[in-house]
């Protein structure tokens, strides 16, 4: 009698939908020939916000292409501390160095691993000299009054879309509307549909290609309801050397809006992994400290 | 055209020397320098018509120069000057002499920031002149470590309106998330008001010229001493602040002790009457403005609304402070007669949220109590207008924010309501025209009677606009 409880337990977890395991934090994951889409999708997630690493430092330059031959930048640090404790995902501070109008302008960050809860967010305001504990953004918000969603950059979880694997395919490559370059062309992608859960939300699916070397999201492009593609969104996605490793890491994003024809790109240089960051770095305490 | 060249040579020549000096230090010694600054001009000009004061409210040029000096991972050195030179001054014919004080920069005022820091993960310090700021409301309940700049009302960013002061700031942090603030301030300044027929003079300080001036020809005298502490280690500032979280709250308790950054005024003595003007009798007055030792104990807490449900994305703040001992008006309305203390109980509450994708409304509810209504038979009294007060004196205020054009344009309005309803609305507009160069355009209406906070410039609504030239 107790066989046959036992057997039948057994059987009850064997025939439950295979669910894809959690990845673990601090650990590289490759993409593998066989993998289905959230396998795939879970992956992409883990390299976007660089779970696999202790730390990131980077510098960031955002550029609005508002015509052919007028363009506005941003310029700031990010650090990052990756956690997987206490239910931090990780920890961010984002400080804000140029056009001196909003230089010191600083965000502290705190991202949850829940996918139901939104950030913590601190800000400190120069003109009042303070930190301002803040509403997260919107999701769906421009990200910085960029072409670029609030969620595009930093808040999209696995958990917001259902994923469907189109298949395997050859990218056609993508042409730099900020350097003129080509990227990527020729690069085997796996092509995954990701629709939101949201209703009404403000796209109705993406198509996404997953570049196999890298395990990044090298190009996305966005539908409406319609079946209208409105948004595309261009990643150049590199493996750095962090030690003994080879990290994948984003660094060029390009965003083209198609009916407004306003494009953004994100580009990060002076990235580095593991340098010990200090956990005190991403508090309040830190905010306090700005001087501009 | 005198006081433009003086303004030239003063401001522009030692501007060109220290930015040339600091370009080449800047090349020497590389990535350890950091500066930034700008060069601003605004014109606010009144729109209502009377006889008040002229059209033009100001004309004003500021020069700002950030530099940071990194010695090594844990110092810093941070120098930050800043004149003004406000020409409408020199173009209004109006003006008292006294009143060019306000046409520039004053005394050790161009000393924004001048500090040493020394940071740590357990213990940050920092040495010099500096802002502190306490609570979590954009009105003052907790913020009160440092003297205001009133001569604009609450018009200007906080940051700007803060007196700096020099002082030491010690934080000391016993765990991740936590830390305890010791101040110790020695110097001390003077919460500035405009001077009398400024544009935004207190109706309380123009009564006081007008009674000053009636008195004067009636053969009396009005003296005033400006009496300030004693500059010795006891009649420092003390603060401490505990901040830290409780679950997901985050909270500070806070102390402070020392002498009100405001002086008030009070009648010494009045001698040699020799008959009345009405009810004033004319004679020979002595007043003195004094500090008064104040003790503050309050509390601030913060808490966004993380989880899914109703008050998901929804951020709630707020402030209590009780102050001991503060220096109060009581009189009659209009009138002030006597001044004395009396303990006071003021809170915030705020709640901010985003709504419609892009739109933050950030609302604040605030009261403050006075303890004792009346004195002597007299009434509570405004400080500004002199007008009556409530026991408890209700504000509410509202901001929305937004964005448009990919962040270019962001209008903002600011509404305050008081409950003898009067207030001001305040929109804004703030448009990038390159990364360098940022304009502004604004409108400050005022409302209510004329014995209200913001009443008493009902008549002085201002259109404004600024360009700002960063470097």
């Amino acid at each position: 009698m107790k066989k046959g409880i036992f057997l039948i337990i057994c059987l009850f977890f064997l025939i439950l939908p295979s669910e894809v395991e959690s990845l673990e934090y601090h650990r590289l994951y490759n993409l593998k020939e066989g993998m289905n889409a959230d396998e795939i999708m879970k992956t992409v997630y883990h390299n976007k916000y660089s779970l696999f690493c202790k730390d990131i430092t980077l510098k960031g330059k955002v550029i609005y292409i508002d015509s052919p031959n007028f363009f506005r930048k941003r310029k700031y640090i990010k650090y990052r501390m990756i956690s997987g404790k206490d239910g931090i995902a990780y920890k961010e501070i984002t400080t804000f160095t140029y056009p001196t109008e909003v230089k010191g302008l600083s965000l502290l960050v705190w991202s949850y691993e829940s996918p139901q809860k939104k950030q913590d967010v601190w800000l400190w305001v120069p003109s009042l000299k303070k930190v301002r504990k803040i509403s997260p953004s919107q999701n769906d918000d421009a990200f910085m009054g960029s072409d670029f969603t609030v969620e595009e950059v930093s808040t999209r979880k696995f958990e917001d879309e259902t994923y469907r694997l189109i298949g395997e395919k050859s990218f056609a490559g993508y042409k730099s509307k900020y350097t003129g370059k080509d990227f990527f062309k020729g690069r085997s992608c796996f092509v995954i549909e990701a629709v939101p859960k949201k209703k009404n939300w403000y796209y109705a699916k993406r198509i996404i290609w997953v570049d196999k070397e890298t395990g990044g999201n090298i190009y996305e492009e966005y539908y409406d309801r319609k079946g209208r593609l409105f948004k595309t969104i261009f990643r150049k996605w590199e493996l750095l050397d962090a030690g003994d490793k080879k990290y994948p890491t984003q660094t060029t994003l390009e965003v083209t809006n198609l009916i407004s024809k306003h494009s953004t790109v994100i580009l990060m240089d002076n990235i580095r992994y593991d340098q010990n960051l200090s956990s005190g770095l991403f508090t309040v305490k830190t905010l306090m400290r700005s001087r501009w | 055209m005198k006081r433009i060249a003086e303004f030239l040579v003063v401001v522009s020549v030692p501007l060109v020397v220290v930015l040339v000096a600091l370009s080449g230090f800047a090349e020497e010694v590389n990535q350890n320098i950091e500066q930034a600054g700008y060069i601003q001009t605004e014109i606010w000009s009144k729109v209502n018509n009377d006889s008040n004061h002229e059209f033009l409210s100001s004309l004003k040029t500021t020069v700002d120069l950030e530099s940071q000096y990194r010695l090594s991972d844990n110092w810093y050195f941070f120098f930050h000057p800043r004149y003004f030179y406000d020409f409408a001054y020199d173009i209004r014919d109006e003006f008292d002499p006294n009143q060019e004080s306000m046409g520039n920069t004053q005394r050790t005022e161009w000393l924004r920031d001048c500090y040493l820091d020394y940071i740590s993960d357990e213990l940050d310090v920092r040495l010099g002149k500096q802002q502190v700021v306490w609570g979590q409301m954009d009105l003052p309940i907790l913020d009160r470590v440092m003297p205001w700049d009133l001569s604009w009302w609450w018009l200007p960013d906080l940051a700007d309106m803060r007196i700096p002061l020099w002082m030491a700031k010690v934080e000391y942090s016993p765990s991740l998330d936590s830390s305890l603030q010791f101040l110790l301030i020695p110097d001390s300044e003077t919460t500035r008001v405009g001077l009398e027929n400024t544009p935004f003079a207190f109706k309380s300080t123009n009564d006081f010229f007008k009674v000053k001036r009636r008195v004067e020809s009636a053969g009396g005298s009005m003296n005033v001493s400006l009496l300030k502490p004693a500059k010795k280690f006891e009649n420092s500032t003390f603060g401490l602040r505990w901040r830290a979280f409780a679950g997901d709250w985050e909270y500070t308790l806070n102390w402070l002790y020392g002498y009100s950054t405001s002086d008030y005024l009070y009648l010494d003595a009045l001698k040699n009457v020799s008959g009345y003007l009405g009810s004033v009798p004319v004679g020979d007055y002595y007043y003195a403005r004094r500090h008064k030792r104040i003790q503050l104990w309050g509390l601030s807490f913060n808490r966004s609304f993380v989880d899914p449900g109703v008050l998901e994305g929804l951020t709630l703040k707020g402030e209590f402070a009780y102050v001991h001992d503060e220096p109060t008006y009581y009189g009659v309305s209009g009138s002030r007669k006597i001044t004395e203390v009396s303990d006071k109980y003021n809170y915030g509450i705020a709640l901010e949220k985003y709504f419609f994708t892009k739109w933050l409304f950030a609302l604040q509810f605030l009261q403050f109590i006075t303890n004792d209504y009346s004195r002597e038979g007299y009434k509570l009294l405004d400080n500004a207008s002199y007008g009556l007060q409530d026991k408890v004196e209700t504000y509410l205020t509202l901001k929305i924010k937004t964005h448009f054009m990919h962040g270019r344009l962001k209008p903002d309005i600011l509404l305050v309501y008081q409950d003898d309803n009067s207030g001001r609305i305040v929109p804004k507009f703030n448009f990038e025209l390159r990364d360098d160069l940022w304009v502004q355009l604004g409108y400050a209406h005022f409302y209510g009677r004329i014995d209200t906070p913001n009443g008493e410039f009902r008549n002085n609504d201002q259109i404004f606009s600024k360009v700002k030239y960063t470097f």
